[in-house]
């Protein structure tokens, strides 16, 4: 455990319930520095966009979980925006679908992108988290 | 003086040719002194072909069927009689070719008419045939029609009285002609007489009749000019084909088609909803089983079996929707009667009374083409209550909202339609997904995303159609086709 901890990880998930977990797994965990949290695809390529016009190294996470099922904005189309402007932020940032979904359609198409590190099916399993976090 | 050669590759057993260029018939030497013409004169007039050569019985078959060779391509094969200089009749089989031939002055592309001669005389058999078409006409239900444009009249065969319940001695007429279509197929048909009596184009279509006693049933009807010597269309000929048997078994099995692909649709959604939605309550359940099971604190644990009774009430929300949902489709059986709009608008607005003062909504509804509807009364306050409070929930925040309600019908279907003055939505990027259920557009907070998801489900398990037609920031109306 002599690696450095991750500075910012971000959740986008509609889900509070699964938030409080999740953030509770972390904190208990101390898996990484800052987390921050979007309720939605919107939300969070809004925060990237703004993020875009002021460069601040340390509010760009170095990895992403995103939900696929959420409103306004769901995970795919979020994956499509987030894919044409990740280049600019000069960073490598890791992404994760973390959904509930066990749809063979949606885990193919998870599949067929490369923008996607990996597809957790929820319920995420600590452990796994945990070495996601560390091998990051 | 042209030479005529034979296209490049003549067909075997022709016995001659006729080339067809500018209005002038040439024709093979073998023809002309089959018939016993002279085979110097090549170049005879098409008037002396149509009303000296051919038999008059077969000349206004021959005419119309050389004018729509000649302007619309249209080939043919018929067989006919030609008067020999003798006066005697021999028989041909003409048939049509648009053969590239090599003419010895130039390499445009001519048409031919070539003519075998017969292997076996027919006029001897002409009362067998007559006795073949007649019953080929009766066992097929299949009646012919002309139409003399110049004489305004028209004609009809027994077939066709048959088929049209007509009495043998019906005389049909133009004037008339409005009342053997229903009204929505009168037009069709109307368009394509026209277009076939002015621009010579054949048409073939299916269409449905009224006969004398009122009642509708399909026909094929195809239609062809009929031209005169000069080329002009004098009349259009025709036959009606009763296809009813057919056609409702084809649209009976559109229909189950249909149905079996509705219902499909709403098993894979249901799909859907138990993959991500049941399934996201009993993950959230494992994983708060898992800190439990990982943590010491009592305080923590106590906070944990906290969130177990948040999952459990939106578990419980989720199971309710399904419910609803499935409900939907095992009570399409469920009695229809005969309700009136105005009245489910009224107990929707008792119902929703508070919402609508508070929200200071104007309801305005025009129910004066047509008021009652058969169908399932619980299913139509349903849906009036969805969309209102949908336009009342997404008004737009600078106005008080307006809802337009009226009902009217459309090609025999009855339509219901309400438009809003809300915030609108946008079509081209939530269009396909308005209808989807947990599928919500806007930061409303009190967005659930069933309430349009139930909607189209109940309008569609009655074989109905919603429809949405939206300008953000301006309005929405939802068409309902009952």
């Amino acid at each position: 455990m002599n690696k450095k901890l991750i500075e910012l990880a971000c959740i986008i998930d509609d889900d509070d319930i699964y938030i409080n977990l999740v953030k509770r797994v972390i904190e208990t965990k101390k898996l990484c520095e800052n987390l921050i949290i979007f309720k939605n695809g919107k939300q969070s390529i809004d925060y990237f966009e703004e993020l875009l016009l002021n460069l601040k190294e340390d509010k760009i996470p170095d990895i992403i979980f995103i939900d696929l099922n959420m409103p306004v904005m769901d995970g795919w189309e979020f994956i499509e925006h987030f894919t044409k402007i990740k280049n600019k932020f000069n960073k490598l940032i890791t992404l994760y679908i973390v959904s509930s979904s066990i749809n063979p359609v949606d885990i193919d198409r998870a599949k067929s992108l490369n923008s996607i590190e990996g597809y957790l099916v929820k319920p995420i399993i600590i452990n796994e988290l945990e070495n996601i976090f560390k091998s990051a | 003086m042209t030479q005529i050669k034979m296209p490049s590759k003549p067909i075997e057993n022709n016995i001659g040719y006729l080339e067809l260029k500018n209005d002038t018939i040439y024709c093979s030497k073998v023809f002309l002194s089959d018939i016993g013409y002279i085979a110097k004169n090549k170049k005879i007039s098409l008037d002396f072909f149509l009303n000296k050569l051919i038999h008059k019985d077969d000349s206004s078959q021959f005419r119309n069927n050389y004018f729509s060779f000649i302007k619309n391509n249209i080939d043919f094969r018929q067989s006919l009689l030609i008067e020999s200089k003798k006066g005697k009749y021999k028989e041909f089989v003409c048939t049509t070719s648009h053969t590239q031939a090599n003419l010895s002055n130039n390499n445009t592309k001519s048409k031919f008419l070539f003519f075998n001669k017969r292997k076996f005389k027919t006029n001897k058999k002409v009362n067998k045939h007559k006795f073949y078409y007649k019953e080929a006409a009766e066992m097929t239900s299949i009646g012919s029609w002309y139409v003399d444009l110049i004489k305004r009249k028209s004609y009809w065969d027994q077939q066709t009285r048959r088929i049209l319940e007509y009495s043998e001695d019906y005389k049909p007429s133009i004037n008339k002609s409005v009342s053997y279509y229903p009204k929505e197929s009168y037009e069709q048909v109307k368009r394509l007489f026209l277009k076939c009596s002015i621009d010579g184009k054949a048409f073939s279509t299916e269409t449905k009749m009224l006969t004398k006693n009122n009642r509708e049933f399909w026909v094929r009807a195809n239609g062809k000019p009929v031209f005169n010597d000069k080329k002009e269309i004098i009349g259009v000929r025709g036959i009606f084909q009763d296809i009813d048997e057919t056609k409702a078994k084809e649209l009976s099995l559109l229909r189950t088609s249909n149905i079996i692909a509705a219902q499909n649709k709403r098993l894979f959604n249901f799909a859907h909803i138990v993959s991500h939605n049941l399934r996201s309550h009993t993950s959230n359940l494992s994983l708060v089983v898992e800190l439990l099971n990982s943590t010491e604190s009592k305080e923590e644990k106590l906070e944990l079996i906290n969130s177990v009774e948040n999952i459990a009430s939106s578990l419980n929300d989720t199971i309710l929707h399904l419910n609803e949902v499935v409900t939907i489709q095992t009570s399409t059986n469920k009695s229809k009667s005969l309700v009136k709009f105005s009245k489910s608008l009224k107990r929707v607005k008792i119902s929703i009374g508070q919402i609508i003062t508070k929200s200071r909504t104007i309801i305005n509804s025009d129910f004066s083409k047509i008021d009652t509807i058969d169908y399932i009364p619980a299913y139509l306050e349903s849906i009036l209550l969805n969309l209102i409070t949908n336009s009342i929930k997404y008004k737009h925040p600078e106005r008080d909202p307006i809802i337009e309600i009226k009902s009217y019908v459309e090609n025999s279907r009855t339509i219901l339609e309400i438009t809003d003055n809300g915030i609108g939505i946008d079509l081209e990027k939530f269009g396909d997904k308005l209808f989807g259920m947990y599928k919500t557009f806007h930061y409303n907070k009190d967005a659930i995303g069933i309430g349009l998801f139930i909607t189209k489900n109940q309008i569609d398990a009655l074989d109905g159609e919603i429809n949405v037609f939206s300008e953000v920031e301006k309005f929405t109306t939802f068409k309902i086709t009952f």
